[in-house]
């Protein structure tokens, strides 16, 4: 969007109320509660902004807002279609802080202490595999996740969720003899750039 | 360590998430206006770490002074951070995972982010502006022992440095070790001796030469 | 603990300054960057701090709720009447931002 300048001026009523309508108090109140507990600002910011580009225009600063809501609450897990549509709630949400309801869960393919070696990917596109730890192998210190891949999301495929591991590299596995000894770096990588090392 | 704008790395090897149009237009207007040579990018940090403090380092550091005088404490927040904010009695703000590594004796853990510039900034504040920059985030990886050197701390070589790359949903915060001479303090006293680069681990809680005990 | 500059203090009503507990709030990175912008432009003189302000509740009256984002407009606005930037130039940069060839590292 940039800059207003060429929207035309801005209409600023005399004695406007805070909220035009209950509804808009509503939603501030529901952003307030739910903000940084299920979603930060940025998130709820970019979700905004995939509003359909006509309808973005259109709509108020009240309705872009109760859009993102419901659209990151529900990727989130922590509200259904369903449940939005019918206005009652068929499960317990999440307690704030927590993490959200998520897909079944996934049985992680590695476990501590396996050893692993990464892919060498060479992707166009984006990735969260830093390119100094590509083909290296490392140990897995740490079970996370799942986690939603971010680059699923982009493309408007869903999220992709994955088990992410702490792996260990050894100093001399990424830079070579130069390195320290004893001197090790942990990466934090999703599961779908692992393989299992398989030379002993 | 400047030049914190331009990352030519040719694969775009970037975090993947675009900034929305106002983080955007926010970063477009603070580079621009230091192209300009109107304002560096640390007198904007000054401004507002002057200005930031429910949010800033001093959560960070009065959970690592309270881990310091409590062991139970010390063990929950190296098990699970986010309950031992909430405990603390902040506000958690879940939107990333935090994750608190502790420094030992013969071990130092440094964080980067070589992707981006990921940072707990909910508990440690906004990050100074050499974390943000592309030397910080590509040597502390390749030779930690020459940044730390470089940013004021040698560390002995029996010492092992792990490097913590928060690639994905963690956030990471250094435990560092309590000081000689700080027996007695209170949370207060301790918590203000726990800088930002401590947490970041570029840095060792330093005991002030002129201290009265007692 | 903070002294707040007394020309800031002047934000007040609709323009005050979210604040817990008496401290300023940012609830993501460039809430605080485009709050230290401002202050540090001002600092050096780039522009009296009343005009900020005014241009600040201009920006609040349009209903938009973000609070930083109608700061960060009040600050363009500034900026832009004063020829220190141009509208195009953020613009443009902004969109090297969103397209990821610029780092988007606050």
């Amino acid at each position: 969007m940039g800059g207003k300048h060429g929207f035309g001026k801005v209409l600023a009523e005399q004695d406007e109320p805070v909220f035009h309508a209950r509804w808009e108090g509503t939603v501030r109140a529901i952003f307030e509660r739910t903000s940084g507990h299920f979603y930060n600002l940025d998130e709820f910011r970019r979700t905004m902004e995939r509003m359909p580009p006509d309808a973005y225009l259109r709509a108020s600063y009240y309705e872009k807002w109760l859009y993102a809501i419901e659209a990151i609450l529900k990727e989130k897990g922590v509200v259904s279609e369903q449940e939005l549509a019918t206005g009652s709630s068929s499960a317990a949400a999440p307690a704030p802080g927590a993490r959200p309801r998520q897909p079944p869960p996934l049985a992680p393919r590695f476990k501590v202490a396996d050893r692993v070696v990464t892919r060498n990917l060479n992707p166009k596109g984006h990735t969260r595999l830093p390119r100094y730890a590509r083909g290296k192998r490392g140990v897995i210190r740490k079970v996370n996740g799942p986690f939603p891949l971010p680059d699923s999301n982009a493309h408007g495929k869903g999220p992709d969720w994955q088990a992410c591991y702490v792996v260990e590299f050894h100093g001399a596995e990424l830079w070579g003899a130069d390195a320290h000894n004893g001197d090790r770096v942990c990466i934090d990588l999703w599961e779908g750039y692992l393989e299992p090392e398989t030379t002993a | 360590m400047t030049d914190q704008h331009h990352d030519h790395d040719d694969e775009h090897n970037h975090h993947p998430e675009a900034p929305s149009d106002v983080a955007a237009r926010t970063l477009a207007l603070e580079s621009l206006l230091i192209e300009k040579g109107l304002l560096t990018s640390e007198e904007v940090d000054r401004v507002i770490s002057a200005y930031e403090h429910d949010i800033g380092p001093m959560i960070g550091a009065h959970l690592v002074a309270r881990a310091w005088l409590e062991p139970d404490f010390r063990e929950l927040l190296l098990a699970d951070a986010p309950a031992a904010v909430r405990e603390r009695g902040y506000e958690y703000r879940a939107e990333t995972r935090l994750v608190v590594v502790a420094n030992q004796p013969g071990i130092h853990n440094m964080i980067v982010c070589t992707l981006c510039s990921c940072y707990p900034w909910m508990v440690i504040g906004l990050p100074p502006t050499w974390y943000k920059s592309a030397p910080y985030r590509s040597r502390a990886v390749s030779e930690p022992r020459l940044v730390l050197l470089e940013l004021g701390l040698e560390l002995p070589d029996e010492v092992e440095i792990i490097v913590w790359d928060s690639s994905a949903e963690l956030r990471y915060m250094v435990l560092p070790e309590r000081p000689d001479g700080t027996e007695g303090w209170t949370e207060e006293e301790l918590a203000a001796i726990v800088t930002r680069d401590c947490m970041i681990g570029v840095a060792r809680p330093q005991v002030p030469r002129m201290a009265v005990t007692g | 603990m903070n002294e707040i500059d007394p020309a800031i203090a002047t934000l007040d009503g609709k323009a005050a300054l979210p604040r817990k507990n008496g401290e300023l709030v940012f609830q993501a990175p460039r809430e605080g960057r485009a709050f230290g912008l401002a202050v540090a432009l001002n600092e050096k003189r780039a522009y009296p701090w009343n005009e900020f302000r005014v241009q600040l509740v201009t920006e609040i009256a349009g209903g938009n709720p973000d609070y930083y984002e109608n700061w960060l407009g009040a600050l363009e606005t500034v900026l832009i009447n004063r020829r220190i930037v141009t509208e195009d130039g953020i613009r443009r940069r902004a969109s090297e931002y969103r397209a990821l060839k610029r780092d988007p590292v606050f």
